[in-house]
């Protein structure tokens, strides 16, 4: 694993945006840790493709194709938000700690080390994000 | 976040640390004016589960019994353990390879079968619609058998929530699925092409595969395949 970080490309900044005030914005979610809801067809090996998460997801209807073995699932079983905190961010926003949650989240598979393979699911999730008027994407890896 | 992979806000079920997680992360778009790396410097706690963790329920094994026979037996003692974790949290994570919540049996009793007869090409029979091709299935029937596994042991009295490694080793030491997944290790090895032996990888956790070293294809087998 580290001689295949040792590979990777370094990622440029973007250009600095500084959002809103917290209070004010819309938070998604973006996770790599294969998510997806049941009816969706599976991440496959090498996936570079993403999978839309409803705001009003119920964790029941998700399930994890991520190909990985080696990190821990059973915390996520235990409690979903541990991955894919959906149920914070809604106790945030009630809370006027945030300014609400993104009708949709953005599920992709990680383990991904050609970044460049990534980069056309990228844009088009970014498109989509500014097209919800979500001000904060928040990544969560696994 | 220094907390274990797979635990990226760090503890299950503590809902205000996960939130102060949260709002390190959110802070820092209000204190940043560049792209930031920060370490966030608080632990999660230990939770109650612990690398000294054993199951209390052993499977007895007899030696002229098949894998298959012996995995539908765990699953059967699991069954009302398991049936109690999915009755309080309303629900299961098993399913992803197409399979309905209550088709853990039908999971089961294929993988035996892989493990007793080294069939790793052909789809299991039955009325599940599979949603992955083989060998890459029999990866995510492992990981549906040990959702199911692992909702058994949430159930199971005690405070102790055993950690990931103490998962692995009680799957990988004391139970026929773990005895199951190595067998079918072997017949992925013996196949020996590239995407049977990435399935391999894929299947056997580091550090868990009988035969020792990484279950990923070694130099040698890379080098194999090469000349093929």
């Amino acid at each position: 694993m580290r001689l295949r970080s040792s590979e990777m490309q370094p990622v440029a900044p973007a250009p600095w945006i500084t959002p809103k005030p917290l209070k004010d914005c819309i938070v998604a979610i973006i996770s790599t840790a294969g998510l997806h809801r049941r009816t969706d067809v599976p991440f496959k090996v090498g996936a570079v493709d993403y999978r839309l998460i409803p705001g009003d997801a119920d964790f029941g209807d998700l399930v994890v194709s991520h190909i990985r073995t080696n990190f821990d699932r059973s915390a996520y079983q235990q409690d979903p938000n541990i991955w894919f905190p959906l149920d914070r961010l809604r106790e945030m926003a009630a809370d006027g700690e945030i300014g609400g949650v993104s009708s949709w989240h953005y599920s992709f598979m990680g383990a991904q080390p050609n970044h460049h393979a990534l980069s056309k699911a990228g844009e088009e999730v970014g498109q989509l994000l500014a097209a919800g008027e979500v001000d904060v994407a928040l990544i969560v890896p696994v | 976040m220094p907390f274990a992979l797979g635990r990226p806000l760090g503890t299950a079920g503590d809902t205000e640390f996960q939130k102060n997680v949260l709002r390190a992360s959110f802070e820092m778009l209000q204190s940043a004016v560049e792209p930031t790396i920060e370490d966030y410097p608080i632990e999660a706690p230990v939770e109650s589960g612990s690398s000294d963790w054993s199951c209390p329920v052993s499977f007895a094994v007899a030696e002229d019994e098949s894998i298959s026979a012996r995995i539908l037996a765990e699953i059967n003692l699991m069954a009302p353990w398991s049936a109690e974790t999915r009755a309080t949290r309303d629900r299961t994570l098993f399913g992803v390879t197409g399979a309905g919540p209550d088709q853990v049996e039908q999971v089961a009793r294929a993988l035996g079968e892989i493990a007793d007869h080294g069939n790793v090409t052909d789809l299991p029979a039955g009325d599940i619609s599979w949603q992955f091709e083989m060998p890459l299935l029999i990866r995510h029937m492992v990981d549906d058998l040990r959702t199911f596994y692992h909702e058994a042991v949430a159930a199971q009295p005690g405070d102790s929530s055993p950690s990931h490694e103490a998962l692995n080793d009680w799957i990988f030491s004391s139970t026929a699925l773990g005895d199951g997944i190595q067998a079918i290790a072997k017949h992925l090895t013996h196949v020996g092409d590239g995407e049977s032996l990435m399935t391999r990888g894929f299947l056997v956790p580091e550090g868990y595969l009988a035969s020792g070293g990484s279950s990923f294809p070694t130099p040698a087998e890379r080098q194999e395949n090469k000349k093929a």
